[in-house]
Order: structure tokens, then sequence, then C-alpha cells
């Protein structure tokens, strides 16, 4: 049997299997499986969107060392550990699945079914890699070494992007939602790693503020700051405007989402360059 | 008996028809128990309902072989066309002999499963589904020829019946869409080698109802009867294809 008869066989043996869940066989009979992707792909958005915030508030309290780390020891228990761990199921899947969005779209990429079958792949090794490194809790690596590693591999990507889009009639704040998505495929996850290589790193105010005392990690943290906070203030403007169809509605939710995301970007970039 | 599966030559069926009287503005859900050979068409039951159970259900179809897109319903919540779904056929995907059946949701039900195509057709008229200004040898009368490499890249998208099974299975809300078979017929046109005017087309496209409201769920690929690739087409535009072939 050849590898390719092999994987189709597997993969529609998993589908069949799904089908026979009663809420999900409805989306698969009914607007098919890349139909309740998307939605999952929305939801896992607007919970990244609620994780981004409550991640800038709870960095706020790095003005007062001793607040942030009384804060931090209920990071400690294990429900709140375990639900940091699921929070790598969003953030890996809606960043491969927007990569798989970016390929069909702008590169014209149409082999979907090859593409789903490595986001979720993929996926599952690196909600496995999160997992062993919280469970071991012993990693270490040099911050400059790993962010210079990421930084460049995002900034090559956002490039590739960039480059195909740009020149094109596009929305200027289109392209922009696709090219910071791109830098976002690999930053994010890759922030969500080091945070979890041993409890310190995230946990120890005196760690981390000796680390976003690098004015290059500072670049690093104003450049995600700055990506997350637009990405998610377009991606919720699009989701949520869809339903408005007055144009009065539609600017008062465009000025309400850019006075939240503008007061949480304030918060970051103060708090990222005064330390 | 074929391969050990006993083929059914009648299905006892349960529609569950959604009703909507425009003199009382009343809705309710009936249901019909009805007796159906197996390569009935769903039109064919709606008949029968009509002849044998009550003959006040309203309903619509023209054709009635694929090509006019006016029998379009939801059956189980997919939209699809009633003319071309055999009992059978249905027992099989749907794995049931109760059906669930609704007008599509693109427009406002004038009558049970009628909805005012006029008001969905409004959005298609926004995206100009003509050519708006033929080239200069299109213009004198002459024989156009359209070559086949050409014609190739967008013939598919040409078999669009403009049933809106697409639009009423769209992720993205209909309120701010034009919808992708509307979508479709500029595309279509954009592609065409005897239309001019590729900048207006560009505009609409890449208006605030156009591609940018399509989230690419492939919904519209996936339900439509004519086996079209929308999402294939709508990506092309996105992907900015289009704009190396700007008229004037």
């Amino acid at each position: 049997m050849s590898e390719n008869l092999m994987e189709a066989k597997t993969t529609s043996f998993i589908l069949r299997q799904l089908e026979r869940v009663p809420y999900l066989s409805f989306f698969a009979k009914t607007r098919g499986w890349p139909f309740f992707i998307s939605w999952c792909n929305r939801i896992a958005g607007i919970l990244l969107v609620v994780w981004v915030w409550i991640h800038i508030y709870f960095l706020a309290f790095l003005c007062t060392p001793s607040a942030y780390d009384n804060n931090m020891t209920v990071f400690r228990w294990a429900i709140f550990a375990f639900l940091q761990w699921l929070l790598a199921i969003p953030v890996i899947f809606h960043a491969l699945n927007g990569g798989r969005l970016i390929l069909y779209e702008i590169f014209g990429k149409r082999n979907d079914d090859t593409m789903l079958r490595w986001v979720f792949g993929l996926s599952i090794i690196y909600i496995g890699l999160v997992g062993l490194f919280m469970l071991l809790g012993n990693q270490s690596v040099s911050p400059f070494f790993f962010w210079l590693f990421i930084l460049v591999t995002a900034l090559v990507i956002g490039y590739g992007v960039a480059r195909k889009i740009w020149k094109s009639e596009h929305s200027f704040l289109w392209k922009l939602q696709r090219i910071s998505g791109a830098f976002l495929l690999i930053m994010v996850p890759a922030h969500l790693l080091f945070m979890h290589l041993n409890p310190s790193v995230g946990m120890e105010a005196s760690v981390v503020i000796k680390r976003m005392q690098s004015w290059f990690i500072k670049a690093v943290d104003l450049a995600l700051i700055v990506a997350a906070l637009y990405h998610g203030a377009y991606g919720l403007f699009s989701v949520f405007s869809e339903h408005l169809s007055s144009r009065i509605l539609r600017v008062a939710l465009v000025c309400l989402i850019a006075v939240i995301f503008l007061a949480f970007a304030w918060v970051g970039i103060r708090l990222t360059v005064t330390i | 008996m074929d391969g050990g599966m006993v083929m059914e030559t009648n299905y006892k069926l349960t529609l569950k028809i959604e009703r909507y009287d425009p003199d009382t503005k009343e809705s309710w859900v009936q249901d019909y128990q009805l007796e159906a050979g197996r390569i009935l068409r769903f039109t064919d039951l709606f008949r029968k309902i009509n002849n044998e159970l009550d003959p006040t259900l309203a309903w619509n179809s023209s054709c009635e072989h694929a090509q006019c897109g006016t029998c379009a319903v939801m059956v189980n919540g997919r939209p699809l066309l009633a003319c071309e779904l055999l009992v059978e056929n249905a027992v099989v995907q749907f794995g049931t002999t109760v059906f669930e059946i609704a007008p599509i949701t693109v427009a406002p039900v004038v009558r049970d499963l009628i909805v005012d195509l006029e008001q969905a057709y409004e959005r298609v008229n926004q995206a100009k589904p003509y050519i708006i200004k033929p080239v200069e040898n299109f213009n004198k009368g002459n024989e156009y020829q359209i070559s086949p490499r050409d014609l190739e890249r967008y013939v598919d998208a040409t078999r669009c019946i403009n049933c809106f099974c697409c639009a009423t299975a769209c992720l993205s809300s209909q309120k701010t869409f034009l919808g992708p078979n509307a979508v479709l017929a500029s595309i279509v046109r954009l592609m065409d080698p005897r239309e001019e005017a590729k900048k207006e087309r560009l505009k609409i496209l890449y208006s605030e109802k156009g591609i940018y409201r399509c989230h690419t769920s492939k919904a519209c690929s996936f339900v439509c009867p004519k086996e079209i690739d929308v999402a294939h087409f709508i990506a092309l535009a996105k992907e900015g294809r289009f704009e190396s072939e700007e008229g004037d």
C-alpha cells in the first residue's frame, strides 16, 4: 500500500469517527470540516485576545516586584498550571491554522487536506513539548540566543508575506493583519514555550525584570505587544462588525476596540520601556 | 438484494417543514408523514404533499433540473437544491428518515419555503454580473474569440446558477458580505478577456462588503450544487492575481 493511500485511509477513518460525534456531525454534513475549523480559529482567536489582556494586566505588577511575586504564587497551583498548559492548544492551533490560511489565500497553495494534517500533527507535537517542559521544569537557554533565532525566523516569514502582498491594492489594514499574523505565527508559540522552560522564567519578578532590562529583549517584547494587539484588534473588529449593518454602530465598535487596545498597548509599552 | 444490502423500494418519511403565513405573520413547524419511492426527488415530495396532504404548502421550483436554482432549501441544516436530492440519497447522507426542511436564509420569507429572491439578487446586482465596458474589438460587432486557455481558467465559475446555497452556508454574516455567489460573479468578469473595466471590478472586490468579509471557511465550495470551488476563486482575488490584468 502506498504511503499516500495509507495516509488518506487513516484520515478518512479519523473523520468517520469524528462524524459520529453528535454536534460535529452537523458541521461535517452541512458545511464541511473547514467550516468547523474556521469556527475553532475564531474561538481560539477570541480566547487569545483575552489572554493577551490578562497577561499585560499581570505584567503591570512588575512595577512592584513583591506584588508580582504574590500574584504568581496562584499560577503555581496545579489547576492554574494545567490551565496554562491548555492555553497551548489555542495558541498553536490559531498560529498554524493562520499559517495554512496564508498559504491558501496568498501563496496559492490548494492542497488543503495535507496542510490540515500538518496543522493537527504539529499542534499535537507542540502541545506535548510544552507539557514535557512544564513537567521537567528544569530547562534553561540564553534569552538572547533563543529570541535572536526566533525573531529572525519570524521577521523572515513576515517579510515573505509582506513582499507578496505589499504592492497589491488590498486595504492597508488587511495587509497589516496578514503580515502581523505571519510574524506572530512564530513569536507567540515561542513565547509560551520559553515561559515554561522553568518556573522562574516567568514567575520570579527578579528574573523577569533582569531579562527585560536588556535592550534586545525590550525590542522583542515591544514587537510582540504591538503585533499581538493590532492582530487581535483587527480580528475582533472583523468578527463582530459582521453582525452590524449600521455604519454608526460599526464606527462605534471601531472606537470601542481602539480605546481598549490602545489602553493595553500603553500599559504594555510603558512597562517594557521603563523597567 | 445488492451485496447483502436490502434496497428499500419505499421509505416512510417524516418531513418537518417550517411554515410561515404572511397574512397572520405566524410561523410554525408542520409534520408530514408520507411514503415515497427511493428515486423521488424532494420537489416530488413537496408536490405529493400538495396533492395528497396539504394544498396550502408553498414552495418554489422552475426547471427541476438543477439549472435555475429556485428550489434551494435547507434540509437538516444543509442548503441544497430540492430537485437534485433523491429520497434514498438523503436517507444515506443524513442517516435518518426524518427531515427538517426550512427556507434558505439569504432573504426574508415570503411564504413557507419561498424567499424574496428579488431582495437576494440585490447583492448580486451590486457586484455587476455583466460586462461593464466591453473591450474595443468586442464592440465592433465582430465575433470575439476567447482562447481556450483563457476560458479554462474561469469556465467552472460560469456554471454558477445563483441558487444562494453558498451564501446561506457562508460563515460570514449576510448583513455585511455581498456573498460568495455575488463575489464569484464579479470574479468571472474580471477573468473574462472581454471585460475592460477591471479597476471598477477590483474596487467592488476590495470594498468593505467584498472579499475581506470572506474567512475561507470553504462552506461555499462544500455545498455548491454545481461543484464550483468558490473558495478557490475568491482566494485568487485575495492573492492579487487579477491586479496584473487591470484595464482602464
